[in-house]
């Protein structure tokens, strides 16, 4: 039995390896050249969001205007399946000419010959990388290649209830406020009879603590990409900012926020205060509760005027048959004229320069413009080759530190030492 | 004496129907609460504490479903998905298993255990071959691709193969000595008596397609191509936040009542089968 089923296992991985065999040699990898002129090329551009599909249309209808040789055909996946697609598609060799990435797994793909650099045509067509936020540049370079052009972009914010303000007689946060100035409000908004809190301080990163370690001098990985700032004292303070919180009551428990979303009590008006992203704006921006009852203002101040920026890039398969016309599509999508078209639909905050404003100016009701200013000093998401392995590790002993089952230097200490030890075989 | 026993007796019944009432109102529940929350605002939904039933019934969601997303595409394709699907497994698997168990022949154990190791791996490890399977067959992004690799099963074969084991062996005999070649006697005598087990086997097969998700995301990549499932897939928000839920709730309620619809007809089949194979 045992040897039968060994030799049935055998059998299985002989035809994997016999399909994955003619797979690469259908598919050379990029050197075909693009299509001679007035030939008709199709191109595939993979995305997550639906709600940015309207957008998206309309940009590939622009495009294929001004090169009617050239049709985009979009492929939809929902964002939980994502990253499996993708990476079924890049061992099949059936990766989109052209897709969205993020932060966490752009070095995965770059490393594996993934991804078509692009530092040569954005030379030889003169585009000007400061158009774009720098971080984001920085974000989507690696080894000194450029792999993709920035899409978009969001930073935090401190959105607050303004009515919790109004009853309590309090004035509403702005850009004087600092660390401490946050701490007061919080408390003295904090009413445990009627379950109102001042402050939410879920165990989140990048709309959490990643903010206030960076403005704390701290750090969550170092440049090169070798060492975690994890063991670092002012990354520490920047974690103990949120459990001072909860322990000093200004929050719910680690428990009750385990329990309901932050983000669900401050909808029902129970929190009056949180950290929270730019892509919130237009999910409060439809609700009912929110919509004129919240805004938004800077980040309280700490030791550095920073926060944490994230935005998606648009890059391009290496085994595109089509690189000429693939990098024109992505030169449109990165244009002046390709974020205008993303801005007014409201979906997100496109990442050219400039542009922002069309953003701004789509939900008047909220201070947006904090959100753009905040951008221009933001430190990139932290990342490394394999990011997913220490964020899962960073999430669990975060999730320990908050709810007191160890204490905040144990947690981040022991975080610091086993991410070294990931980042050291990566 | 009688009296006493009598209302002893009622007293059980009482017991055992209040019972029976809590857990169906336990098991119904998710249900209401779907079909409520798919008619509240978006405001309504995320309301701690809850909101029990919305101020304004907002049936607009349900049209919302299908501006937004080719739902009528879903539907379409994942009935032509379910249907192709329960009729190539009963038809092959019960082939498959009338050889498996009836016919003699080299090598039948060996081939079966083979068969066996099928059920033994999880259908993760299956995903990428069969993924370039259908890219080497030039199938990624048509239905084909969501039919054909759910046509046949080791569990359907091995399900019937276990069900024809069962039957006597007598018929069979009697069969041949009126001149039943192996095909007439699975046709006519075999499949008539193996229909409880069809029957199960065509429920499972068709829940299983209905509720299939991975497989349409990873070989397909339009939305016109996709089945219902995919379909709620795309209403689930990049950010938990973002998620407009009585969007989704909608969705999930046009995506299921068919289902709904076949178990209150099959009900008694859907017990059988349960029993049957002792897995649900």
């Amino acid at each position: 039995m045992k040897k039968l089923v060994s030799i049935a296992m055998a059998a299985l991985l002989v035809a994997v390896a016999g399909c994955s065999g003619g797979g690469q040699s259908s598919a050379p990898a990029g050197t075909t050249g693009s299509a001679a002129s007035g030939e008709k090329v199709t191109l595939t551009y993979a995305l997550w969001d639906k709600n940015q599909m309207p957008a998206m249309e309309e940009m590939a209808k622009k495009f294929n205007e001004k090169n009617p040789n050239v049709d985009i055909k979009i492929e939809l996946t929902p964002n939980k399946q994502y990253w499996t697609k993708m990476e079924a598609a890049a061992t099949g060799g059936t990766l989109p000419d052209i897709f969205w990435i993020n932060g966490p797994r752009i070095i995965k793909y770059a490393d594996n010959d993934m991804l078509l650099p692009i530092t040569d045509q954005i030379k030889a067509d003169g585009i000007d990388l400061n158009n774009y936020p720098k971080a984001l540049v920085d974000l989507y370079t690696y080894d000194g290649q450029n792999y993709a052009l920035p899409k978009d972009f969001d930073t935090i914010g401190l959105w607050y209830n303004k009515k919790l303000f109004d009853d309590a007689k309090v004035p509403y946060p702005d850009e004087t406020w600092d660390w401490n100035k946050l701490k007061e409000v919080a408390k003295q908004l904090t009413d445990e009879k009627k379950g109102v809190w001042g402050i939410a301080a879920p165990p989140y990163g990048q709309d959490g603590f990643y903010n206030t370690i960076f403005q704390n001098g701290g750090y969550i990985i170092s440049e090169d990409k070798k060492t975690s700032g994890y063991d670092k004292p002012e990354t520490i303070e920047g974690l103990k900012f949120w459990t001072d919180l909860i322990n000093e009551k200004a929050s719910p428990t680690a428990a009750q926020l385990s329990e309901t979303e932050a983000t669900q009590l401050f909808e029902s008006g129970k929190i009056a205060m949180m950290y929270n992203g730019s892509w919130m704006a237009s999910a409060f921006h439809k609700n009912e509760y929110t919509k004129d009852k919240v805004d938004v203002t800077y980040l309280p101040k700490g030791k550095e005027n920073t926060s944490v920026i994230h935005g998606l890039g648009n890059v391009i398969s290496a085994n595109t048959k089509h690189p000429k016309e693939a990098w024109e599509f992505v030169k449109f999508l990165g244009s002046k004229e390709g974020a205008e078209i993303l801005a007014k639909s409201g979906a997100a905050i496109p990442a050219f320069n400039g542009t922002q404003d069309t953003w701004v100016q789509s939900m008047p009701n909220f201070n947006l413009k904090i959100f753009i200013d905040q951008a221009a000093v933001a430190k990139p998401y932290p990342i490394s080759k394999d990011t997913a392995k220490w964020a899962k590790l960073e999430t669990e002993l975060m999730t320990k530190a908050w709810a007191g089952q160890m204490s905040v230097e144990d947690a981040s200490k022991e975080l610091a030492q086993k991410m070294n030890e990931m980042l050291s075989q990566e | 004496m009688s009296v006493y026993t009598s209302r002893n007796k009622i007293g059980k019944k009482l017991l055992i129907h209040l019972l029976l009432i809590a857990g169906a109102l336990v098991m119904i529940a998710p249900f209401v609460w779907m079909v409520v929350t798919s008619l509240k605002s978006l405001g309504e939904s995320t309301q701690v504490p809850p909101v029990i039933l919305p101020t304004k019934y907002q049936w607009e969601n349900y049209t919302h479903i299908f501006e937004m997303l080719p739902f009528l595409d879903f539907y379409w394709n994942t009935v032509i998905t379910t249907v192709a699907k329960v009729v190539g497994q009963v038809f092959l698997c019960s082939l498959a298993a009338y050889a498996f168990a009836r016919i003699e022949f080299p090598g039948r154990n060996a081939l079966f255990i083979l068969f066996l190791t099928v059920l033994m791996v999880p259908g993760q490890v299956f995903l990428l071959p069969q993924f370039m399977i259908m890219k080497e067959l030039g199938w990624l992004n048509t239905l084909t691709a969501l039919i054909v690799p759910g046509l046949f099963s080791a569990f359907g074969t091995f399900l019937l193969r276990q069900f024809f084991m069962s039957l006597p062996k007598e018929l069979e005999e009697a069969a041949k000595l009126d001149g039943c070649n192996h095909f007439q006697i699975y046709w006519r005598i075999m499949l008539p008596l193996a229909k409880p087990g069809l029957i199960a086997l065509a429920i499972f097969v068709a829940l299983w397609s209905w509720n299939d998700l991975m497989w349409p995301l990873i070989v397909n990549s339009t939305p016109d191509k996709m089945p219902l499932s995919a379909g709620l897939a795309y209403l689930t928000g990049e950010h938990t936040n973002l998620t407009n839920y009585p969007i989704l709730m909608a969705g999930s309620v046009l995506a299921i009542w068919p289902m709904i619809i076949v178990f209150i007809f099959l009900q008694k089949h859907f017990v059988e089968g349960i029993t049957l194979t002792g897995s649900k």
